[in-house]
């Protein structure tokens, strides 16, 4: 703790205040200043420059029947369920490492796993957006060569989608009721390597004794999973799960750079970040803009109150 | 799980990897070698995208269409495509390490002076800065986009390098500021009396106390700044208009937009986007995964 100090010896020690100086006065300019101003400008009819128009409430009325924005909530739910089963690889991987016998192998896979996250996740999406190219790319070159293709089409004639063909390259990006899927699909198989990294920090507080004592009862590995392993990282995956939820609610660079600023065709992957950036910079729409984000920013503190409040895993 | 042989790790055998565990030492039906197949079934699948990248980098337009998977013969490799892809974007990426570089720098700066005012004492007003500075990481910052283009507009560093330096700055700081608070405190008490009594001021405290003793902890702070600025695209692509300041990620952008897709070059200009990355991590690579374990707290 820092030490308590006398009124007068805080006196003598005031060139301790310039230490604190720059990062006052930076966080005041570039984190407090712009949240006033979304609030203020909130309320004006106004394009970025000097000029506005001061129009009350309105802003928020046109928010409340903007129908692109509340189907955009949809959108962003789809993404944040399937997201949710996004984090069983990563469990999965961890548990697999970690009952590994070997400590090289361990450390070994544990580098392989980090090995993605020096490539820039830019990089990243752009080489699956090339996999989604409907001529060129790898994911529809991988499905005719193993005739998946040809089962999609069959089951697309049962169903009756209408989405697959004979002969007609699948238009991952292009096809609006793909979006949504192709929005999924991407990063296959999903091990978020930061997952794997804290799920191994909370395996690892495991004593061995515990995983003996379950061998003497005769505990089999989806057991030792259910009852032991799992229970264990349960913070860890709540702590995930919680950062999952919220950064894809705020993000919109997936949708930007896979689908551009309209989110793709018919604006099936519109999302409410996207949504907001689109009004803004380009409608001009500013002071709609900040409503908007005002909207999404009280949701979303709204959704971490809940969380704090309610959903509490007991410590064990 | 069994700690006899945690300790000495036998040296592993590459082709058989369970065979190096005792037989005693396995389960009865689980053996490792199951978990091995698992494991490098999935991570082989996530490393793909990479391998893809890789070998369509060497191949020109028509190899890559003859045959899009396996690598070509070593002769038929293309290294002018690393050529072209270096005049291409080698400004991106300085101009990126510049911006990167700088902010990193400038924000542990900052956060060590920040966090040595939180942590050497309870000076009148610190409970209440540090309280606004913690409500910063529950605050959803989606709803800052929009003005911060006003205000950046307004201090007339639209279009600069500098706006992006300052808003790397200013990303980092409460974070930073946060972890090493802790880590100061931490630091036995004496350490700090004792250079007081020799008369070394504030900053000399710092520079020959604080530092050199949070070396690893700011390393990783480092890291983790360095990685956010670079993997960026949103602000630069808010602030910058002109080519030739372009970062790393507008560059890629602008490169996926105007290009007339030759795929040898867009994979080999990928290749250098993440040749700093890839520098860093063999370097630092302790201090890389530690930090990304450390990045999830972060939120």
């Amino acid at each position: 703790m820092a030490a308590p100090i006398s009124p007068r010896k805080a006196w003598h020690e005031w060139n301790l205040y310039l230490f604190i100086l720059p990062a006052v006065l930076l966080i005041g300019l570039f984190c407090y200043f712009p949240a006033a101003s979304a609030i203020y400008h909130s309320f004006f009819r106004w394009s970025g420059g000097e000029e506005k128009e001061f129009i009350g409430l309105k802003n928020f009325y046109d928010v409340l029947g903007d129908g692109v924005f509340w189907n955009s909530f949809w959108v962003i739910g789809i993404l944040v369920v399937s997201n949710l089963f996004k984090l069983a690889p990563a469990i999965l991987i961890a548990v697999l490492i970690h009952r590994l016998k070997s400590e090289r192998w361990q450390y070994l896979y544990r580098i392989v796993v980090v090995l993605p996250m020096i490539v820039p996740g830019l990089v990243t999406l752009f080489i699956w957006k090339s996999f989604f190219d409907p001529t060129q790319g790898a994911l529809n070159r991988f499905l005719d060569l193993t005739g998946l293709k040809t089962a999609l089409v069959a089951l697309d004639r049962a169903v009756g989608w209408g989405v697959f063909h004979e002969g007609i390259p699948i238009a991952w990006l292009g096809e609006p009721s793909l979006v949504i899927p192709s929005l999924i699909l991407w990063g296959f198989p999903w091990i978020g390597a930061v997952g794997v990294l804290i799920y191994l920090a909370g395996l690892q507080s495991i004593g061995s004794e515990v995983y003996e004592a379950a061998q003497l009862d005769g505990a089999g590995p989806w057991q030792t999973f259910f009852h032991i392993e799992f229970p264990l990282i349960m913070t860890q995956v709540r702590l995930s799960l919680v950062m999952l939820i919220i950064s894809t609610l705020q993000g919109f660079g997936l949708q930007f750079l896979l689908l551009g600023q309209d989110g793709g065709p018919g604006g099936r992957g519109m999302v409410p970040g996207l949504w907001m950036f689109n009004r803004a910079f380009l409608a001009g729409e500013f002071g709609y803009a900040c409503a908007l984000g005002l909207f999404l920013f009280a949701f979303i503190l709204g959704l971490t109150w809940v969380n704090n409040r309610y959903v509490r895993v007991e410590k064990t | 799980m069994n700690s006899t042989l945690a300790t000495v790790p036998p040296p592993p055998r590459a082709d058989e990897p369970a065979a190096a565990v005792p037989a005693a030492a396995r389960r009865p039906r689980s053996p490792d070698a199951f978990k091995h197949l698992v494991l490098l079934l999935l991570l082989g699948i996530s490393l793909f995208p990479f391998y893809m990248m890789l070998q369509i980098s060497l191949k020109d337009n028509a190899l890559f269409f003859s045959s899009p998977w396996l690598p070509g013969a070593p002769e038929s490799w293309q290294w002018q495509n690393y050529l072209y892809a270096i005049g291409l974007i080698f400004p991106y990426v300085a101009n990126s390490v510049v911006v990167s570089v700088t902010a990193t720098l400038g924000c542990l700066a900052v956060s060590v002076g920040g966090a040595y005012f939180f942590a050497r004492y309870k000076m009148p007003m610190s409970g209440f800065l540090w309280t606004a500075f913690l409500v910063l990481m529950l605050m959803p910052s989606i709803a800052n986009i929009v003005p911060l283009f006003a205000v950046l507009k307004g201090l007339n560093l639209l279009n600069t390098l500098w706006a992006l330096i300052v808003l790397g700055i200013a990303g980092g700081l409460v974070f930073s500021i946060y972890v090493l608070r802790n880590f100061i405190e931490d630091i036995p008490k004496d350490l700090f009396e004792a250079a007081e009594i020799d008369g070394a001021s504030h900053l000399q405290q710092i520079r020959n106390v604080v530092i050199p003793m949070s070396g690893s902890i700011i390393g990783t702070l480092a890291i983790l700044n360095f990685l956010s600025t670079w993997n960026d695209f949103l602000m630069p692509l808010i602030v910058l208009r002109d080519p030739e300041i372009f970062t790393i990620g507008v560059g890629l952008i602008y490169l996926d937009g105007e290009y007339v897709k030759q795929w040898g070059h867009i994979m080999a200009a990928f290749v250098i986007a993440s040749l700093p990355l890839i520098v860093i991590f063999l370097f630092t690579m302790k201090l890389f995964i530690r930090g990304l374990s450390a990045g999830a707290v972060k939120g």
